[in-house]
């Protein structure tokens, strides 16, 4: 396969060229006199980073977004295990969570800066309301998933139920479990950004909203970028968790 | 009364009789068993065929304790069954393996049910997963291993907890032809070796009459008893010697004709 | 989400009515017992909603918000299926470009809305790109995750009966990645539709999220659940929509 993987890695850099070339390209025409350069944007971006406007922002943005998403994590994966496990409340319940991850969660932004007024622990609130419905879905679908068949070969090895529930459910679920970790990180973020936005005082959606209103457009474009990469990140990291711990499968 | 570990500890098994009477058991309107009698001896490898539908997984539950019969009731070595026991285990067609554990993890399942301490259960397991062939692939996982290696796991986890009663559900189904010779022959072998009550359920004739000392037949839905086959065919039994044989052939063409019979 | 791309999409007719019911009943019992100004009762939400549609923003606002959800909804969803469809056919490009494709999943397009409004100024142009760049992406991975699960052995099949590339197409591709395409409208629907308030919002100014904005920053409480209704319900009812559209196409099903 050595040949085709150099190809393709080749060609993913000749996108990216492409892209960045664009950018560049864009920034210098100019397409809009609020367009930054590629170059200007790294440049920006350095600077925040060695200033450490940036870390200090992120700093007071996490303790927002773990509190929201490791609450959400502590709630939802439980929450939706139990659904699992009793057949009604799963049925009840799992009738509301998909009316909450139908629903544009941005709308109940407003109401919860109202009750809760400009602070962290509204931030966090919205990250939960964000997240939350994913994992406990996940969670749901990954215990309803068990083969049936293990139940049954457990049973006649006369296994207890909480056994069946350490050695079988727990183990089958956990798949299911770290997709849904995966993607409550990403609508995590996503929670994050809209309540930064939207509350704006403090952490990197700060960074951007007053950039923006001084005009220093490279500096908003860097912010931006910022937070798409620590999501990146974050994620990736977490994949690995998951690679880690599924190493059973091919 | 058998405890948790007895079987583990001991190392050697006293195979236990099966005595089933009047065993009858309906899913909703479907009658699947009607008022089936049969005793198995203590050590005998006892076969059950029937067309699809017949009843004859249905019958291998109860005996297993999955299920309770309506009517009629399982005894096993005179002690009627309420449950799953240690002194039964069972083999799947379908392996049931859990995907995420390795080998050695799968075939201590039973051991860890019941409590076994890790030095216990890794030694039993080790001896066990040498006996089925598939020494040195402790910490493989399932998806890694054929379809017939699957079924060893399977099979040793089922030898693991020493039970005095083997009960297996068409378990060769799932392989190919050459692999599920191969598992037979290595059945017998192990049945030889460490002598079990065995209740096998097939689809195949051929099975049937090369494995076990009698074949009970039972008719389609609702499942009865329709006829025993003794097989005398001499032990111990190889494709070579017995298959050949014109015993066998007759045998099989019997089996066949009692088949064919009921349609 | 990966329920719905199971296909099991939304809980279906009765017991979401029969949810929803629950919901309207328990909002009204908590909102008499007078708790908080933050928990009016049902009645009083939909009085003001009623005369909300009469007295005509509400529906202006929803009919501009529709306009510009359609626009960008549509332009996502045809670019979504024809880009995911070449992904999908031709493998070399849907490996070059998957990584592109997980970044663009994974990331907070969200973070890209101020991005836009300083491209786009502050018009709605913000909001369509918005939704475009929410629905987008989901689409095109769910296209070609239909068009690369396609069964081989029927392309050899159809190929051994001498099946031209059009042909190959049309009678075994399409329709076996169409289930997938249609998954991936349902996932992009609802997601359009949340890029259609969050770019409202962030934009203030135009259509249903600007009403969020405007009845939060001047306190009318019972104003700002009734256009949360809206927004549910909007959401609601663009995703039966798909779904309708999906039993319809797909009745082989």
């Amino acid at each position: 396969m050595g040949e085709s993987w150099a190809l393709v890695w080749g060609l993913r850099g000749a996108v990216v060229l492409v892209v960045l070339g664009v950018w560049e390209w864009a920034g210098r025409v100019p397409v809009n006199f609020a367009f930054p350069t590629a170059t200007a944007t790294a440049r920006a971006f350095a600077e925040l980073l060695g200033s450490g406007a940036l870390p200090r922002a992120f700093g007071i943005s996490a303790q927002a977004f773990l509190l929201g998403y490791g609450a959400a994590v502590l709630v939802g994966v439980p929450f939706g295990l139990l659904m699992g496990l009793i057949r009604p409340l799963g049925r009840i319940a799992r009738v509301y969570l998909d009316l909450l991850i139908t629903m544009p969660m941005a709308a109940l932004v407003p109401l919860v800066i109202l009750t809760m007024g400009v602070r962290i622990t509204s931030s966090a609130l919205i990250v939960f309301i964000f997240s939350m419905p994913f994992l406990a879905t996940n969670a749901y679908g990954g215990v309803r998933d068990v083969q049936a068949r293990l139940y049954e070969m457990a049973r006649a090895f006369d296994a207890r139920w909480l056994q069946i529930l350490r050695m079988v459910v727990f183990p089958s679920a956990l798949p299911m479990v770290l997709a849904g970790m995966r993607y409550g990180l990403s609508r995590a973020f996503i929670g994050l950004v809209i309540a930064e936005l939207l509350l704006a005082p403090f952490g990197v959606g700060r960074i951007i909203v007053d950039a923006r209103s001084v005009f220093a457009f490279d500096r908003m474009f860097a912010a931006v970028l910022s937070v798409i990469l620590a999501a990146l990140l974050l994620l990736s990291g977490l994949q690995q968790v998951e690679a880690r711990l599924l190493h059973w499968r091919r | 009364m058998v405890g948790p570990l007895t079987n583990v500890q001991r190392s050697a098994t006293h195979p236990l009789g099966i005595a089933i009477r009047g065993v009858s058991k309906a899913f909703g309107r479907v009658r699947a068993l009607d008022d089936i009698t049969l005793s198995v001896e203590a050590g005998q490898f006892v076969a059950i065929i029937g067309p699809s539908g017949c009843g004859k997984t249905t019958l291998l539950k109860i005996v297993a304790g999955l299920l309770r019969p309506d009517a009629g009731r399982v005894e096993i070595g005179g002690v009627p069954v309420t449950g799953p026991g240690p002194d039964r285990a069972m083999v799947f067609q379908d392996f049931a393996l859990l995907p995420w554990a390795s080998v050695l993890r799968n075939v201590t399942f039973g051991l860890e049910v019941r409590g076994a301490p890790r030095p216990v259960r890794h030694a039993v397991a080790q001896r066990v997963i040498a006996k089925v062939g598939l020494a040195g692939f402790e910490h493989h996982y399932p998806h890694q291993l054929s379809g017939g290696m699957q079924q060893r796991v399977g099979l040793a986890r089922a030898l693991a907890v020493n039970p005095q009663i083997l009960l297996m559900d068409e378990p060769f189904a799932s392989v190919d032809e050459q692999t599920r010779r191969l598992l037979q022959d290595d059945l017998l072998t192990l049945w030889a070796d460490e002598r079990k009550t065995v209740l096998l359920v097939t689809h195949s004739m051929d099975e049937a009459i090369y494995l076990a000392d009698q074949v009970f037949v039972l008719s389609p839905r609702p499942g009865r008893l329709f006829r025993i086959i003794e097989v005398d065919l001499p032990r111990p039994r190889s494709s070579q010697t017995t298959r050949a044989s014109a015993a066998f052939g007759r045998l099989v063409e019997d089996l066949w004709g009692i088949l064919k019979e009921m349609q | 989400m990966n329920r719905v791309a199971r296909g099991e999409g939304m809980a279906d007719g009765l017991p979401t009515l029969g949810a929803l019911v629950a919901l309207m009943v328990a909002v009204e019992v908590v909102g008499r017992l007078d708790l908080s100004l933050f928990l009016p009762t049902f009645s009083a939400v939909a009085r003001v909603w009623w005369q909300l549609l009469q007295a005509g923003p509400l529906l202006g606002a929803a009919l501009k918000s529709l306009v510009a959800f359609g626009i960008g909804f549509g332009a996502a969803a045809a670019g979504g299926v024809v880009s995911g469809t070449v992904l999908g056919r031709f493998r070399l490009l849907g490996q070059v470009f998957d990584p592109f494709l997980n970044v663009m999943m994974s990331a907070p397009l969200v973070a890209f809305v101020p991005v836009l409004i300083t491209v786009f100024g502050i018009s709605d142009v913000v909001v369509i790109v918005t939704v475009f760049l929410f629905t987008f992406f989901v689409v095109v991975v769910n296209t070609r995750t239909g068009f690369e699960g396609t069964d081989r052995r029927l392309v050899e099949m159809a190929q051994s009966y001498g099946a031209g590339e059009v042909q190959l197409f049309l009678r075994v591709y399409l329709p076996s990645a169409l289930p997938a395409i249609m998954v991936g409208l349902q996932l992009g629907v609802v997601n359009g539709v949340k890029g259609l308030v969050v770019g409202e919002m962030l934009l203030a100014l135009v259509g249903l999220g600007e009403f969020l904005v405007r009845y939060a920053n001047v306190f009318l409480i019972t104003h700002l659940y009734a256009v949360i209704a809206t927004i549910m319900a909007v959401a609601l009812l663009a995703s039966y929509a798909v779904q309708l559209v999906d039993r319809v196409l797909i009745r082989w099903k």
